[in-house]
């Protein structure tokens, strides 16, 4: 994640836009495949998003890695999609505790600061149901952990 | 002609994605894309296509108003339009920022404006083409115009206040949870920092969404006579101000009621809902009764 982050903190705001339009490209790779196992799907519409937005978390028991991927309507804003690739590249094999302690302000380095401000719900949006889904499993896990106890 | 369009009161202010695609490198016509996605038309537009945003080149956010005519002015010159071109808009949602950036031209008296029926939506479910080319326009020259036309087709508070007072015909567009005060904000979307819930006393709910299929084109002129003239008794002639939330979805009915029913006296405030909401001592009006 650091690495995507200080490339794009280097750009200029026109050229984060390209690549930001780039990534959004690869948004759809980010959905789950057919007979992908997960330990936890989350799929809704909320009022912050412009269409249905699936969450699907599976956790390496032994190396604890997260494994994301999600699903996006088809009215899903492009901004929403870019973030999407982006986290899921980024995190990808990041312990749970990781994605739920990941600070919120490298946002604004990624989109830039005239995005955040006009779509400030939208750039937010990915980064915090995957750590919803993150907090989640953690529960889970401590849940679990008392009943085997 | 599109055969829609022809029973409409101005026929020739659509356009569909038939006509376009072959009218595409016509020299007297411009076409503009204006969105609520801020990156979408980066992600392919019609060829030829510029951007304007209505944010960022129509807006004077310093004062929250629009750009001057010395603005505009230059605005155009660098998209290389004249005061001769035909500037056809076309967007995502239905066409709501696209009808908010030909009002905004029409402040500025350009009067050869049309829109794409159905916006980018269609066009791309028609498969028609799409270009991620970097459009440069070669500058034109764009006189200063002499004045902004808010005079006619743009309310402020005061005039929607007067409108209300006098019970001559406000209409609320906006959807009906927002005009029953239950929400402040459209569904799905953020609230945008208004303190309270209702409609200005008075206005009829008629959401913007009822002038619009499904697939974002407009509703025949028949139905929509039935929606404004027969349902909500307006005659061409009345006084009417729409609003909304910011007054984009308000510029969509605006368009409706000018170009397609040919009503005479519409107005769009702008200030719409998140400056009637906030402002002190605004009287509201709650429920389903305009009240």
């Amino acid at each position: 994640m650091a690495e995507i982050v200080d490339l794009f903190d280097a750009l200029p705001d026109d050229e984060k836009r390209e690549s930001l339009i780039l990534y959004s490209d690869q948004a759809a790779a980010c959905a789950p495949r057919q007979g992908e196992p997960f330990d936890l799907e989350d799929v809704r519409k909320d009022e912050e998003c412009t269409d249905t937005v699936g969450v699907y978390l599976r956790v390496d028991p032994d190396t604890r890695q997260s494994h994301f991927r999600i699903s996006l309507g088809p009215h899903v804003q492009t901004l929403t999609r870019a973030m999407t690739a982006i986290l899921c590249k980024g995190l990808s094999g990041s312990t749970p505790e990781v994605v739920l302690d990941i600070p919120q302000d490298f946002v604004p380095r990624l989109v830039g600061g005239q995005l955040v401000r006009i779509r400030s719900q939208t750039v937010y949006y990915i980064l915090t149901r995957m750590k919803g889904a993150a907090k989640v499993w953690l529960g889970r896990e401590r849940q679990q952990a008392v009943v085997s106890a | 002609m599109n055969a829609k369009f022809s029973a409409y009161a101005d026929p020739e202010v659509l356009v569909d994605g038939a006509w376009l695609q072959v009218h595409l490198d016509d020299p007297g016509i411009r076409i503009v894309e204006s969105n609520e996605d801020v990156l979408l038309y980066q992600t392919g537009h019609i060829p030829g296509a510029i951007h304007i945003d209505w944010r960022g080149d129509l807006q004077d956010n310093t004062e929250r108003d629009y750009v001057s005519p010395e603005g505009f002015a230059s605005l155009c010159a660098r998209s290389g339009i004249t005061p001769e071109t035909t500037v056809i808009f076309y967007g995502d949602k239905s066409n709501w920022w696209a009808a908010y950036a030909l009002w905004a031209f029409r402040l500025f008296g350009h009067r050869n404006v049309k829109l794409l029926d159905g916006g980018s939506a269609k066009w791309k479910s028609e498969g028609r083409p799409l270009s991620r080319e970097k459009v440069k326009p070669v500058p034109s020259v764009y006189p200063v115009p002499a004045r902004r036309h808010d005079d006619e087709i743009r309310a402020f508070f005061d005039d929607t206040l007067a409108q209300a007072r006098a019970r001559r015909p406000l209409i609320d567009v906006r959807s009906p949870g927002e005009y029953r005060g239950e929400i402040t904000h459209m569904p799905e979307y953020p609230q945008e920092g208004v303190l309270r819930g209702g409609h200005v006393p008075g206005a009829r709910s008629v959401p913007w969404k009822m002038a619009a299929n499904d697939d974002g084109t407009f509703k025949s002129a028949e139905e929509l006579k039935r929606i404004y003239s027969e349902n909500l008794g307006l005659n061409p002639t009345d006084e009417i101000i729409a609003y909304c939330r910011i007054g984009e979805r308000s510029s969509h009915t605006w368009f409706v009621l000018t170009y397609l029913l040919g009503y005479s006296h519409v107005r769009n405030y702008d200030g719409s809902w998140t400056e009637w909401g906030n402002r002190v001592r605004a009287p509201i009006a709650k429920g389903d009764e305009p009240g």
